[in-house]
């Protein structure tokens, strides 16, 4: 990638929303070019100046009112369910359109995790949101995308939180939390389902008590299970041992913070 | 598909969709620029969502459905009020300046020093400047921290258009926060 075909994705780049391909290509040419790496750190600053305006909340009364309303409705509705009738057709339009980006047929997941993964290898700095602060940077996924993340501490094991990344996995948006060994990167995949519970491909595997699927692709090792609607998947070159402790410490902590 | 008629639906509605009240809240005010008439935007698109609830699938992406909702209550409202809707004139976008491929070589750097000067209220400010279609996708993406496909879902268009919408708001932006600056005599005049 040269300038020019770097400023021409410079918004998407910022944005984290390239391809892998294009992601990595960009990230190469920033790599090597100051003035366009000077170009990508401006533009971030200009979107953090957004994100960082003041988050205003609805006011407790407007909250309760709205509440309430609703649940009245849905008294109202259940004395007389054939009310509704006139509202299916024009809720079909809309509801036909928002589903059916997701009816595609599904590409191996775990191939696409991967393939994330093995690009963010090669970037200087993997992660959009640097930190290594657990809190900081489940906070960054929420305000950022209002995807719940949880941010394990796997320090025990040696393993250090590098930070986060927003990115597409089969058209939605999916939270990958960054770690490294050493100089080994280990990613943590949070992809929100479709819904439906599709199997993982993968040798089953079972650990304190828990179930996973286990599988090596292009020379890495993944560990992936499926809990409520959302597919969890841990990339890297670290042994199945390493990956399935770091899987239990995060089905821990996540079932730690769903009963605060 | 929910059950029909019981508490449990009411209680999903409260979990999915209640949960992005302040998102919804705060876009509205930023739409309406009043906090009344955002309340009562926000409001119906609520219950127009409770009622088409049901046909929500689960799974799906319930704040770009909460958007895409509350953006049809606010432009029915607009109509309602005789405004003219989403001016789409050429020449509003002819004036929003430079196009999508300007090379960045082109634009001036001295604008952008002025992140760090930017009071409290400026963006509000800025923002409330932008014609309607730059200002919902600007809000969308870059506030509420939407992916280009979700804007693109909100607003029924395709993803290289909301890039385009983007591209061309968020230079409005950085020109009216660049000109704020000016005016307090932060940065100097450029060029």
């Amino acid at each position: 990638m040269n300038c020019q075909d770097f400023e021409t994705h410079l918004a998407p780049f910022v944005d984290g929303e390239l391809g892998v391909d294009e992601t990595a290509a960009a990230a190469a040419h920033v790599g090597d070019c100051p003035r366009c790496q000077a170009l990508a750190e401006q533009e971030r600053q200009f979107r953090q100046l957004l994100r960082r305006q003041p988050r205003e909340s609805a006011p407790p009364e407007f909250r309760a009112r709205v509440t309430a309303l609703c649940r009245r409705e849905a008294r109202r509705k259940a004395l007389r369910p054939w009310f509704v009738a006139p509202a299916l057709a024009a809720a079909a339009a809309l509801a036909v359109a928002l589903l059916q980006p997701g009816l595609g047929r599904p590409a191996p997941l775990v191939g696409e995790l991967v393939a994330n993964h093995i690009a963010y290898v090669d970037i200087e700095r993997p992660a959009e949101f640097a930190s290594t602060d657990r809190r900081k940077v489940a906070e960054w996924f929420r305000e950022r995308a209002a995807l719940r993340a949880t941010v394990p501490d796997l320090s025990g094991a040696g393993i250090r939180l590098v930070g986060g990344r927003i990115g597409q996995i089969r058209e939605r948006r999916a939270a990958f939390v960054l770690y490294e060994k050493g100089r080994t990167l280990l990613s943590i995949f949070m992809v929100p389902t479709l819904g439906g519970g599709a199997a993982l491909p993968g040798t089953p595997v079972s650990y304190r008590g828990l179930q996973y699927v286990k599988q090596e692709q292009k020379g890495y090792r993944t560990v992936a299970w499926t809990e409520g609607d959302t597919v969890f998947g841990l990339v890297s070159l670290l042994d199945y041992q390493a990956l399935l402790e770091c899987a239990d410490a995060l089905r821990f902590e996540r079932a730690r913070e769903s009963r605060v | 598909m929910i059950a029909w008629g019981g508490g449990d639906r009411t209680r999903e509605f409260e979990e999915v969709a209640l949960v992005h009240l302040d998102a919804l809240y705060r876009t509205a005010l930023r739409l309406t620029h009043n906090r009344a008439e955002a309340e009562d935007v926000v409001q119906e698109a609520c219950l127009r969502a409770f009622r088409n609830f049901h046909r929500f699938n689960p799974g799906t992406n319930c704040r770009a459905w909460l958007f895409t909702i509350l953006r049809n209550v606010f432009l029915n409202r607009l109509r309602r009020a005789g405004h003219e809707v989403l001016n789409e004139d050429p020449a509003v976008w002819e004036s929003a300046g430079e196009s999508v491929t300007t090379p960045a070589s082109a634009r001036k750097s001295p604008e952008e020093e002025f992140f760090q000067t930017v009071l409290h209220g400026d963006v509000d400010r800025a923002l409330k400047g932008l014609p309607l279609v730059f200002r919902e996708a600007v809000i969308l993406a870059d506030l509420e921290g939407l992916s280009y496909r979700e804007v693109g879902e909100v607003l029924g268009c395709p993803t290289g258009t909301v890039m385009s919408r983007l591209f061309r708001g968020r230079s409005l932006l950085r020109q009216s926060l660049g000109r704020f600056a000016r005016e307090r005599g932060y940065i100097k005049e450029s060029g």
